[in-house]
């Protein structure tokens, strides 16, 4: 057949720009394989894998790509059966027709899907035609598109392929910005697109329908709100810096919260001498046992019956019959309301709006596109179950947290433990650190603290109370050193006096700052501890986000080993002065990919707990 | 909505007066025959649900859970496998045993994902398990088990080790060595001393730490002893096979011990 061999070379060439199309089940099967099936170069090292551990179980599967080494990934769902469809192709190569491919890909594949199968080899002659056909239709795109491209913030929404067009929709915009500046684009559907080319994947319709516009009385992506945000950032530092000279300011009156024994001693201040020297008869401190130890006893019945109230459903009778009759399949605009009034509830809970609340309910739209309603439930429990279990997976910490054990694996090495406290100015780190040693001392392990702030006036002072108190030694060595190098000197000391563990305490400092983010990444890289943990405050709003980027960004970026050091755990302070707005968690755990490992909820030494993952959940979703 | 209730009223008492019209054994026999049902019904239920049958595949990611459970029900692993994001279960009969003549007995086999951020699934299905096979990578295991940080093979079988309901129900233990085919993999006895010793670090650990234990655990073993895993009260065994050459008999002989056919 003469005309077969054209369409065999093209081939050829087709298959090795893009370089593996990868269709499995959710519970890890492989059903077909381009590699397999065409013949084809396996890929290096496992993309796929990676893809799986770090996006898509991370819920963050409604991002657009993914690249690992130079592979770039993209990938698809089909909710319904519990497939995913997954491309792999050169970075460097800008696919055009990937999308379209995959979405071509996704309905032949489902239509000739049986659970009861599981080798499809003749899906190998649909894959090849379906293949030479997307990359057709690239082609003449590619030659249509070319006067346009003057005109960055419109994109082409006529597409042949995808027959799920929403009108007016916008996305090359998102390319470049986010959060959107202009009023009258969605550019904050954030996921790049190539080209303009419509996303088949579900992530930028649903920011379209959102947005009506500026006065959209949601206000979720307000102008003016963002540009409060741009006005609170700038000012955001000086407040930081007033908040050191409040306190002494404010009247010391005795405060007592719930469920706390009131304390009667209120002046702490030890009899020292004029010069505050060290009196040397001193009592150790015992408060009673830390939280951490005290089991929480969360509520197995959390049958909540409270309704989301805004679920205007338009359809009338026949779609609630439908929907008790379970026939339904969900559609983006169904998941929509019930998304929303999520997404709002999350916002109420103190959860960053910015991007990642956002993201957050796309992954969970894009995992329950297409499902079949089960008989007698309604789409809004259908999407709290879902995204119960996506913030549930979240919140999972994905190493193990339990600190005593790893100390002691370190003991028998023969080394301290070293943990690093870094974050902002005035979230709590010393106090912090004060309540950790004393829940180590409780485990009879041997603490030494490291005064590595040597910045701020009293921070060495602050420590060597804490250590008088504790009856634990203090390594110091005064200001104005270099805390690499104090930190360095304290380790050795430690491991010198055979010390369990050592506490090094940094001094606060602004994710912006250069020369300081450079100086802490410098004692990181010199000491190598075995646990970085970022305090931040449950407080804190939008500027968690920035904050825990800029800090593993630049711990990333100054480090002179490849693998740098980031941040390994995350300790969350201030939580009693929230009581339900307890978002901080999420985002920053969303953010960051560490576990909260502690959690600081009130001032003397036995207020520091483990974060209860249900419990969180329950309460972000109340 | 008055007129509904004064409809229903009505019928209430048209009712009435029909059931006083029948002769009263009638209503006896009716009685009966409603009680004697609804007891059977629970009966049946309580007797079902006291014998699981079911097995739960579980251990690290990557220790080749997906691609045993493959063999089990199909005798091979088709194209092979990535991490599962969901876990697989499915009732059939054992591949191996699809040939024999009479009645054979299908199995309820879970593979549970074993990636950390999953591991909350492994609480759903364990309360039904009649027994449990944690497979462990056989060629990387000295690798797994001195991580400090992630969560190891030891830890996670110390985990499933001392939940209450294991314990309690004395479920059965498979330490399933998988990937012995390849070259550099570890024989069952060095992984056996391996896990035990791991595992008696971990008791001893937590003994040191404070009396306050999560109160799902349970304490081990003998205190003052080395750990062995004959201290265990329910039955913990260990032996090897490959998944992926089909080398899985040992997993069998254990499915058909506590799954009676």
């Amino acid at each position: 057949m003469p005309d077969l061999n054209p369409s065999i070379s093209q081939l050829i060439r087709l298959s090795k720009m893009l370089e593996e199309l990868l269709i499995f089940t959710r519970g890890g099967l492989i059903l077909w394989s381009s590699c397999q099936a065409l013949g084809g170069a396996v890929l290096k090292g496992s993309p796929i894998d990676a893809l799986i551990r770090s996006c898509l179980l991370e819920e963050r599967s409604a991002d657009a790509s993914f690249s690992q080494d130079n592979y770039g990934l993209k990938w698809t769902f089909h909710n319904e059966l519990g497939l995913v469809f997954v491309a792999v192709y050169q970075r460097i190569l800008h696919l055009l027709y990937i999308d379209d491919l995959l979405a071509a890909v996704h309905k032949e594949f489902s239509q000739i899907y049986d659970p009861k199968r599981t080798d499809y080899y003749d899906f190998t002659d649909i894959f090849r035609q379906l293949h030479l056909e997307a990359e057709a239709r690239a082609e003449v795109m590619k030659k249509f598109k070319q006067p346009i491209v003057s005109r960055p913030s419109q994109t082409l929404s006529h597409n042949k392929t995808a027959p799920k067009v929403r009108g007016g929709e916008n996305t090359a915009g998102g390319n470049n910005k986010k959060g959107g500046s202009g009023k009258d684009e969605d550019s904050d559907g954030g996921s790049a697109t190539f080209e303009g080319k419509e996303n088949s994947q579900p992530c930028v319709v649903v920011k379209r329908k959102e947005n009506g516009g500026p006065k959209d009385n949601n206000g979720a992506f307000d102008v003016n709100k963002l540009q409060n945000l741009r006005n609170k950032k700038k000012t955001v530092p000086t407040e930081n810096r007033a908040k050191k000279t409040k306190p002494d300011i404010k009247k010391k009156v005795n405060r007592v919260w719930d469920d706390k024994p009131s304390n009667k001693k209120l002046d702490f201040t030890d009899p020292a001498d004029e010069r505050g020297d060290e009196v040397t008869d001193h009592v150790l401190v015992t408060q009673g046992e830390s939280m951490m130890d005290k089991d929480e006893n969360v509520s197995s019945d959390s049958e909540d019956e409270e309704e989301a109230q805004d679920a205007p459903k338009k359809k009338g009778w026949f779609s609630m019959f439908q929907s008790i009759a379970g026939n339904s399949v969900l559609e983006k605009s169904d998941l929509q309301p019930a998304l929303k009034g999520l997404k709002d509830r999350l916002m109420t809970k103190n959860v960053v709006c910015r991007g990642n609340c956002r993201k957050l309910c796309e992954s969970v739209a894009a995992s329950l596109e297409g499902k079949k309603l089960g008989s007698f439930t309604r789409i809004s429990s259908t999407v709290q179950t879902a995204m119960e279990e996506a913030l549930l997976r979240i919140l999972t910490p994905r190493r193990s947290i339990d600190i005593l054990r790893d100390v002691q694996s370190a003991k028998e090495r023969g080394r301290p433990y070293v943990i690093v406290f870094v974050g902002v100015n005035g979230v709590g780190k010393s106090t912090n650190l004060a309540k950790v040693a004393y829940w180590l001392l409780q485990h009879n392990l041997s603490v030494t603290l490291a005064a590595c702030d040597t910045f701020r006036s009293g921070a060495v002072e602050q420590l060597r109370t804490h250590a008088r108190r504790l009856q634990i030694p203090i390594f110091e060595k005064g200001y104005e050193k270099d805390p690499a190098v104090v930190a360095k000197e304290a380790i050795q000391d430690a491991s010198r006096n055979k010390s369990d563990v050592v506490l090094v305490d940094t001094a606060g400092r602004m994710q912006d700052n250069e020369p300081l983010m450079r100086a802490l990444s410098k004692l990181i890289n010199l000491n190598n501890p075995d646990l970085v943990l970022f305090v931040g405050e449950a407080l804190v709003g939008n500027d968690a986000v920035d904050q825990l980027t800029k800090f593993n960004q630049k711990l990333a970026d100054l480090s002179s080993v490849p693998t740098a050091r980031l941040i390994d755990g995350i300790l969350l302070t201030k939580f009693d002065t929230i009581d339900d707005k307890v978002g901080a968690a999420l985002s920053m755990v969303y953010i960051s990919g560490a576990p909260v490992m502690f959690v600081g909820c009130g001032q003397s030494y036995t207020d520091l707990k483990k974060l209860n993952v249900k419990s969180i959940v329950k309460t972000l979703l109340k | 909505m008055e007129e509904w209730i004064q409809q229903a009223q009505v019928w209430a008492g048209q009712a009435e007066s029909w059931v006083r019209q029948q002769p009263p054994e009638q209503i006896y026999v009716a009685a009966a025959v409603v009680a004697i049902t609804i007891l059977v019904l629970i009966a049946a239920s309580c007797l079902k649900s006291s014998k699981p049958n079911t097995i739960v595949l579980s251990g690290l990611n990557g220790s080749g859970k997906t691609t045993l459970f493959y063999q089990l029900r199909d005798g091979s692993s088709h194209q092979g496998t990535v991490t599962s994001m969901e876990e697989n279960s499915d009732t059939f009969v054992l591949h191996s045993e699809q040939e024999r003549k009479g009645k054979v007995k299908p199995v309820h086999v879970v593979d549970v994902p074993g990636h950390a951020r999953l591991k909350t699934k492994l609480d759903e299905f364990l309360p039904r398990a009649a027994g449990v096979i944690f497979v462990v990578d056989a060629q990387d295991f000295c690798r797994a088990c001195k991580q400090l940080q992630t969560l190891s093979s030891c830890r996670y079988l110390y985990d499933i080790l001392t939940k209450a309901t294991v314990v309690k129900k004395r479920v059965p233990v498979l330490i399933f060595c998988n990937k012995t085919d390849k070259v550099t993999a570890h024989s069952k006895e060095f992984i056996r001393k391996q896990l035990e010793k791991e595992i008696n670090k971990l008791r001893e650990s937590r003994n040191a730490l404070s009396s306050a234990d999560i109160s799902d655990e349970v304490k081990l073993g003998v205190p003052g002893e080395a750990f062995n895993f004959s201290q265990c009260q329910n039955k913990v065994t260990v032996s090897e096979g490959a998944g992926l050459t089909g080398n899985v008999s040992a997993i069998e002989e254990f499915i058909r011990e506590y799954v009676k056919a």
